[in-house]
């Protein structure tokens, strides 16, 4: 298969992941981190995410077997793993971490359940699309995606506002006192 | 005294627009769209979504994360520093308060509620006890209408659900740029 065949498969891969609802636009915010410093922000923030979450989950799985349920625990356990699932754009992980935190505060502990199960499927699910996909886009090589030009220093004295707009690259140039 | 300014470019299709910035003069973008005087950073939609843009800064920021949370330690670190703001990250509460006391000072605060040792609330007390005027924002996974009111209490100037985007933070860094 050639690049250009990969590089399309790469890209109708990840645009599924946001027709799906896997994914939402902060994926696309950390996309826009990535540099030259940073070539694989992305893949390493997921990675991250999976290797530190493994521990939220354990501590979930292991306060749902306690009798009675601790819900403000729970809650507390489910806080940070929605922080961090919707830090790296987990919608569909995200959406489950809400409802849970929902039947936390009625006290529901069957619903907790159920929906803790729901969500170890979907976190499960994304986890194997990314690591496909990731793989597949070392594959492709390099592309033009979310790949921005390290922040450049000038000097602008003059101006008494922010400034927002088109530099031509002949005007743009660094220096420092 | 010396201006720095930083121009970053950001060269990426939005999925969704509403990266409007504001401009102080008329320019053409690369796809044709020009910004007229007097955009304002909240309300165009137009300016910035589809083309080459920048975010001009005229000085250079310093922030503050507390978060105990690495995965959003490390994404809000990484959004800040793509604007040229100098971030410092620390995991909790007490670390935050002992750095303003050493003497640090900072723009901004990103500080989430839930943290060990001490936490969000409890340190936004502490640090607005000491006179500090940074800005501080409560940045969490919680969204429930009693944490937000808790926060604005403890002196927080405002109370952001996770995650922290660039629509939210450019209009706040440009704010803060321009004092």
């Amino acid at each position: 298969m050639d690049r250009n065949q990969v590089h399309r498969q790469v890209a109708l891969m990840r645009q599924s992941f946001f027709d799906q609802g896997f994914l939402d636009e902060q994926f696309i915010q950390l996309e826009e981190l990535q540099d030259e410093a940073n070539p694989n922000f992305v893949e390493e923030v997921v990675t991250l995410y999976y290797r530190d979450s493994t521990r939220l989950i354990l501590n979930i799985e292991q306060a749902l077997e306690k009798s009675p349920l601790d819900f403000n625990k729970l809650d507390c356990h489910m806080h940070q793993f929605k922080g961090s699932s919707s830090s790296i754009g987990a919608k569909k992980v995200k959406s489950e971490c809400t409802q849970f935190r929902e039947y936390c505060k009625a006290g529901n502990g069957e619903g907790c359940m159920r929906t803790f199960q729901q969500l170890k499927k979907e976190y499960a699910i994304l986890k194997k699309k990314l690591e496909t996909y990731f793989q597949m886009a070392r594959q492709a090589g390099p592309k033009e995606i979310a790949c921005r030009p390290k922040p450049k220093l000038d000097i602008c004295p003059d101006l008494e506002k922010n400034y927002v707009g088109w530099i031509p690259s002949r005007f743009r140039y660094t220096f420092s006192f | 005294m010396c201006y720095w300014i930083i121009i970053l470019e950001k060269s990426k299709t939005q999925m969704e627009s509403g990266r409007g910035f504001g401009g102080s003069a008329t320019r053409r973008i690369p796809n044709g769209k020009s910004l007229e005087q007097g955009d304002t950073a909240q309300g165009n939609n137009n300016g910035m979504s589809n083309g080459h843009g920048y975010v001009v800064l005229r000085n250079r920021l310093t922030a503050l994360v507390v978060d105990d949370d690495r995965i959003c330690r490390t994404c809000e670190k990484a959004l800040l520093e793509s604007y040229g703001v100098d971030t410092q990250a620390v995991e909790n509460g007490r670390d935050a308060v002992d750095l303003f006391a050493s003497g640090a000072s900072f723009n901004l605060v990103l500080m989430a509620k839930v943290l060990p040792v001490m936490n969000g609330l409890e340190a936004t007390r502490q640090i607005r006890a000491m006179g500090i005027r940074s800005k501080i924002l409560a940045v969490t996974a919680a969204a429930y209408e009693r944490e937000r009111r808790a926060f604005l209490e403890a002196g927080a100037d405002e109370f952001i659900e996770k995650p922290l985007t660039p629509q939210i933070l450019v209009p706040i860094l440009l704010e803060l740029d321009n004092n």
